[in-house]
């Protein structure tokens, strides 16, 4: 098994939840905050929503909010089908948020307000990141690490790395490919569909991925061995 | 001390701990509350103080005092705050404004961080010096008097941070505003595990029978905490299923109404022999912790809440809990999933029946309770958001930040 120079050092993360003072009590006043508000908390919103565990029916709490509070199915659905993953910035993922209650708007009559203490309440989150003390220098202890290290790690080097990054790369794609060649391995980790899963089912992905390659690669070495290829 | 967590609270939330406590090492940390003993908030420093101090930081708590007038007064705060139309003169603010003042002179405030809990000392930012000020607001004041907010929010503005519980709480003061869930200590007398033989001596002692179902809510007797709608459910439910109804609370020496409430309890149960009213001194954790494990529904059926402790008690017992849908009670109760959110006396009859005719889903309910508890609410997650605050403050107001 070939060792990296430079080992794979997996940090996890944790976030504070913190308050915008921005509220919305009908679908126009989420559209005219959602066009406006800062980036932050249109990142908390929608892209962590993989850090919530999956006790939503929708995939943003947008979405959520749209069809359990305002009971305008439709527009959840068509709120929850927005890949946040497809935008290169969050103002272009807000662009798509606020062009889809608009195109809902001109369609269906206003939805009315909603009781007090059901607003939508525009937030935030300050995010910390810290090591996990867990390293990984070749693929075999990648392998071992994936299968403890905490969900709030696959988030941060799989989910928001994609962000951090851009170019719909990850840390752990990046690691393969830079530090260890493996750019097929790297593909294939792009290439996982990230709405689809929650974050176990990605960390099933990532190891099922990852065990295919080490299986190669002793499968590989087996027949470059002369007495065993035999 | 931290290693008496493992295996029960998250990893990474201990982890965290760790490495903040090595980050703010020997820096000092008060906390300032209005009561030594009763209620959630002095339940929570208790446990948290030992934990913050085993991590290395030098952390302190100070209780402010004050005449029956204060008291008074700040318990009409907390009533307004909380929604309930309440009249606060100028002369009433004045005596606020004095009392906050002589204990300020009394007390060292001097602290690297400083979180003031509640409204009745939140004048003393008028005496800070030095250090990050947290003002801490621990109830619901999602529909709180205007005036009463007013009167609060001059002071509360000037912290370096607030902190509420839940995020429709927060009020959009122009300081940075988190919100921090309350928590319990899974290890305190309150929710430690018991035996069968420990649970039974505390029943006989408190002259509790174990030959029915028990209903039980834990809460101060407090009118927000509807005593008077759970005797009005158990009436209800009583006409089907036969159970005993447990109303248990403690006083607490900040809440002057207490034993008014009390008294109207103990005269709507009337002489029903089924309905047991017990008053328990402050401390008795292990009478409450036998209590929620021998109950087989447990309500907290809430008007207004600021998060509700008993609720994540409960949960962490792997009970089946209903509860009001008011305040941070939906925080912890998921609908279905983690038990039952009421509107009403009614829904809370119909809830208590189905848990008490369907023991699977009541079990069902409970172990998802429990590992939500886990992930969520456990003291260590909410000593470890303090801290985080802290260290946010002082890494100036990043949204990311390395540890």
């Amino acid at each position: 098994m070939e060792t990296a120079t430079k080992p794979f050092e997996f940090r996890q993360c944790i976030t504070i939840l913190k308050a915008t003072g921005r509220k919305a009590k009908n679908l126009r006043e989420l559209r005219d905050v959602l066009a406006v508000i800062n980036t932050e908390s249109i990142f908390h919103h929608v892209y962590q929503y993989f850090l919530k565990g999956h006790i939503l029916e929708y995939t943003n709490d947008f979405a959520q909010w749209a069809g359990i509070v305002l009971e305008e199915r439709a527009l959840s659905e068509q709120l929850s089908n927005i890949d946040p993953f497809a935008f290169d910035t969050t103002d272009a993922l807000r662009h798509e948020l606020v062009e889809v209650v608009d195109r809902y708007l001109r369609t269906f009559p206003d939805p009315g307000d909603v009781l007090p203490g059901e607003e939508f309440f525009f937030n935030q989150t300050v995010t910390l990141i810290f090591p996990s003390d867990i390293r990984a220098k070749n693929l075999a202890e990648f392998l071992i690490a994936m299968r403890y290290i905490d969900g709030s790690s696959i988030y941060y080097h799989f989910y928001e790395a994609r962000t951090r990054l851009g170019s719909r790369m990850d840390d752990f794609a990046k690691w393969f490919e830079e530090v260890l060649g493996k750019q097929e391995l790297a593909q294939r980790l792009r290439s996982v569909d990230l709405f689809m899963h929650s974050i176990e089912g990605i960390r099933e992905h990532i190891i099922e991925a990852v065990e295919e390659e080490v299986r190669r690669g002793m499968y590989g070495a087996l027949k470059e061995t002369p007495a065993l290829a035999r | 001390m931290l290693d008496q967590y493992a295996g029960i609270a998250p990893k990474a939330d201990l982890m965290l701990l760790e490495q903040l406590g090595e980050e703010l090492q020997g820096r000092s940390f008060l906390h300032v509350n209005s009561t030594r003993a009763g209620g959630g908030v002095a339940e929570i420093l208790q446990r948290m103080l030992p934990i913050l101090t085993a991590i290395g930081i030098d952390a302190r708590w100070e209780v402010i005092e004050g005449d029956a007038s204060f008291f008074d007064m700040t318990k009409k705060m907390h009533n307004a705050l909380q929604g309930t139309p309440e009249t606060i003169t100028g002369t009433m603010w004045e005596h606020y404004a004095d009392v906050n003042r002589r204990n300020a002179e009394r007390l060292d405030l001097d602290a690297d961080a400083v979180i003031i809990h509640d409204p009745q000392p939140a004048a003393f930012i008028d005496f800070k010096r030095e250090g990050w000020w947290i003002w801490r607001c621990h109830i619901d004041v999602s529909n709180p008097v205007r005036e009463v907010v007013d009167g609060i929010v001059r002071y509360a503005r000037r912290y370096d941070a607030a902190v509420f519980s839940v995020a429709r709480f927060a009020w959009a003061m122009g300081t940075d505003e988190f919100i921090i869930p309350p928590s319990i200590d899974p290890l305190s007398d309150k929710n430690r595990e018991m035996d069968a033989t420990e649970i039974r001596l505390v029943l006989d002692r408190l002259g509790i029978p174990t030959d029915r179902p028990i209903v039980l809510q834990v809460s101060r007797f407090d009118r927000f905490k509807d005593p008077i709608g759970v005797i009005q459910a158990y009436r209800m439910v009583k006409k089907y299923n036969d159970c005993i109804l447990v109303l248990a609370g403690s006083p607490a020496t900040d809440d002057p109404e207490g034993e008014v409430v009390l008294n109207e309890v103990r005269e709507y149960a009337a002489d029903d022999p089924d309905i047991y009213i017990l008053l328990l001194p402050p401390f008795s954790d292990l009478d409450i912790n036998a209590l929620q494990r021998s109950a087989t529904v447990i309500l907290q059926k809430s008007l207004k809440e600021g998060f509700g402790l008993t609720v994540s008690e409960a949960m962490w017992k792997g009970k089946p809990i209903i509860g009001g849908a008011v305040g941070g009670i939906p925080l912890q109760i998921v609908h279905g999933v983690t038990g039952f959110l009421v509107h009403s006396v009614e829904g809370a009859a119909f809830r208590i029946r189905q848990f008490l005719n369907n023991p699977a889903m009541a079990r069902r309910m409970g172990e998802r309770s429990r590992e939500y508890v886990r992930e969520n609410f456990l003291i260590t997650r909410q000593t470890r958001d303090y801290l985080s605050v802290w260290y946010t403050l002082e890494a100036g107001r990043k949204t990311v930040i390395e540890v």
